[in-house]
């Protein structure tokens, strides 16, 4: 009933005209030629039009020549009021049944709202245009029409029935391990691998060893300065007593974390100009890889200070504080294989035994 | 406007099933992920980015890219980068030989000092002839006189030689005329 009162005020405050009518509809079905209206000529509406126009008006000199909007708004000395209304997002998440929500994070109100991208980055437009047709060429299996692909047999093994005790048994995993890997999909116009996200981690060991926070703060700088991304630190997991470290208690690692417009432009600087300036750098080794398309490279102290924004500021670096780092390149190619074939045309050679 | 649900995932697993109120025990190695609601407002903390700039970065061979960074240098030069790095251009004769010469000592040795010592090897094979040479013509003229006439007709020989060389070269396309054809038709009617 309640949903009801305000329809009643509804129709009180609306003209009469969007009010649904309560009339049968059959009466606008049938018209009559008696009913039309007479008949106007286009002259007569021409007539009830006003003939003084404002733009036929001389527009006075004065006027034209104070008229300056660029010259006004230099010329003011405060800014204007803002709109009388704005709306402020809340500072805190109250749960979901609270009245005041906040916005999501892609509306440009929200607290959590990050502008972007503001650039094509470099590595990108290389990907889009050159790369991932490539790719997509050299993965093409073709299939003769009609092809039908041998149906393969189900991952998780099912119990023989030779126990009463298999029935509502948990299927059994796959042979020889107890890992299900990624199925990998055949390559298509649409799922074309590429770089999903770039992880940068440095464990400090020093941090925990010397009870020394600056270790972790030039570490954070450092990270963040190559990445333009604010780090995270991270508190040791477990015991490790010949480490001198806590499960909690220290604060062992920084690790940022790059997605979009960032994580392209830092592999674009990381391929072009850090890489090939490595003294003695064979590449990336062929082995690395979590066999699910995720590649991690480390990268010595030494190598860090290659970067262009630490090299650029480089005193304001404690030299011996200069973290290395391991960089993760997580693709969304589903074996290491693929992962190989797209940093390879991106640009990151691999050395060694290459093992998929 | 949709419903956010403040979630915390936690990697604990919980014997006691009742409980929602966030686990007191550390996280231990373990794959279960458990949602437990949290009922506390949390802050949103507005997401810190640091400042970052426009940069020109050119490579070594001139080509030039700009990108976002937090070096405030608006230009970076690189000495050394892909475009001349071997182990990206592995094909590459220019760069096999290329001398290590980043601090640009080798350069400044070569400015004080000139380039005459690197020259040394071909002119002191060339004064050692010379001086073979001279050593035989004050023991018996007569052969040095062979000698030199020998050396003569051989140098002659190799011009012509690379004349002819030069004139194959050069006469590559035009002198090659298109076999009869007579010739070959039998031979394939036969076969």
């Amino acid at each position: 009933m309640a949903a009801r009162e305000p329809c009643r005020y509804l129709t009180r405050a609306l003209p009469r005209a969007s009010v649904p009518s309560i009339r049968p509809q059959g009466f606008f079905s049938s018209r009559n030629v008696s009913d039309e209206a007479p008949a106007r000529r286009l002259s007569d509406h021409l007539t009830e039009l006003e003939t003084a126009s404002s733009l036929s008006t001389p527009v006075p000199d004065s006027a034209a020549a104070s008229f300056d909007p660029l010259a006004r708004a230099s010329a003011r000395k405060t800014q204007l009021p803002r709109g009388r209304y704005q709306f402020r997002s809340p500072k805190y998440n109250r749960g979901p049944l609270h009245p005041h929500q906040p916005p999501p994070p892609s509306d440009p109100s929200s607290r959590l709202f990050v502008p972007g991208p503001f650039s094509a980055p470099r590595a990108e437009q290389t990907f889009d245009s050159t790369v991932s047709p490539d790719i997509m060429t050299l993965c093409y299996v073709h299939t003769p029409p009609g092809f039908k692909p041998p149906p393969k047999s189900a991952r998780l093994r099912e119990w023989d029935d030779s126990s009463p005790y298999h029935k509502n048994r948990v299927l059994r995993g796959p042979r020889g391990g107890d890992v299900l890997r990624l199925l990998r999909k055949p390559i298509k116009f649409n799922n074309i691998p590429e770089i999903e996200r770039i992880t940068i981690h440095s464990y400090v060991k020093n941090a925990a060893a010397e009870r020394n926070s600056s270790w972790l703060h030039v570490a954070g700088i450092a990270i963040q300065a190559i990445s333009n991304v604010r780090v995270q630190t991270f508190k040791s997991k477990s015991n490790v007593a010949p480490w001198g470290i806590a499960a909690n208690r220290d604060s062992v690692a920084v690790k940022a974390e790059l997605y979009g417009e960032n994580m392209y432009h830092f592999f674009g600087k990381l391929v072009d100009v850090v890489l090939p300036r490595i003294k003695d750098w064979e590449g990336v080794k062929g082995s690395s890889g979590d066999s699910s398309g995720n590649i991690t490279f480390g990268l010595i102290p030494e190598n860090v200070a290659l970067f262009p924004e630490l090299e650029v500021n480089y005193d304001m670096y404690p030299p011996k504080m200069i973290p290395g780092c391991h960089i993760t390149l997580h693709t969304t190619a589903k074996t290491d294989k693929d992962a190989r074939l797209l940093l390879s045309a991106m640009g990151i050679p691999f050395y060694g035994k290459i093992v998929n | 406007m949709s419903m956010h649900t403040s979630l915390r995932r936690t990697a604990v697993t919980i014997t006691n099933s009742t409980t929602t109120i966030l686990p007191t025990r550390l996280p231990t190695s373990g794959t279960t992920f458990i949602c437990s609601q949290c009922r506390h407002a949390t802050l949103l903390r507005r997401p810190k980015r640091p400042y970052t700039f426009t940069q020109l970065i050119t490579l070594s061979d001139g080509s030039t890219f700009t990108h976002r960074t937090t070096s405030p240098a608006p230009i970076y030069r690189s000495t050394r980068d892909t475009r001349n790095s071997i182990l990206w251009n592995p094909s590459s004769s220019k760069l096999m030989n290329v001398e290590e010469d980043e601090a640009g000592r080798l350069a400044a040795f070569r400015a004080r000092f000139g380039r005459s010592y690197d020259a040394s090897a071909a002119p002191a094979a060339a004064a050692e002839e010379e001086v073979a040479k001279d050593s035989l013509a004050a023991k018996d003229p007569a052969l040095a006189k062979r000698a030199e006439a020998e050396a003569k007709a051989a140098a002659k020989a190799e011009q012509e030689e690379e004349d002819n060389l030069l004139d194959l070269i050069s006469a590559f396309g035009q002198n090659e005329a298109p076999p009869p054809p007579e010739k070959k038709v039998p031979k394939f009617t036969k076969k």
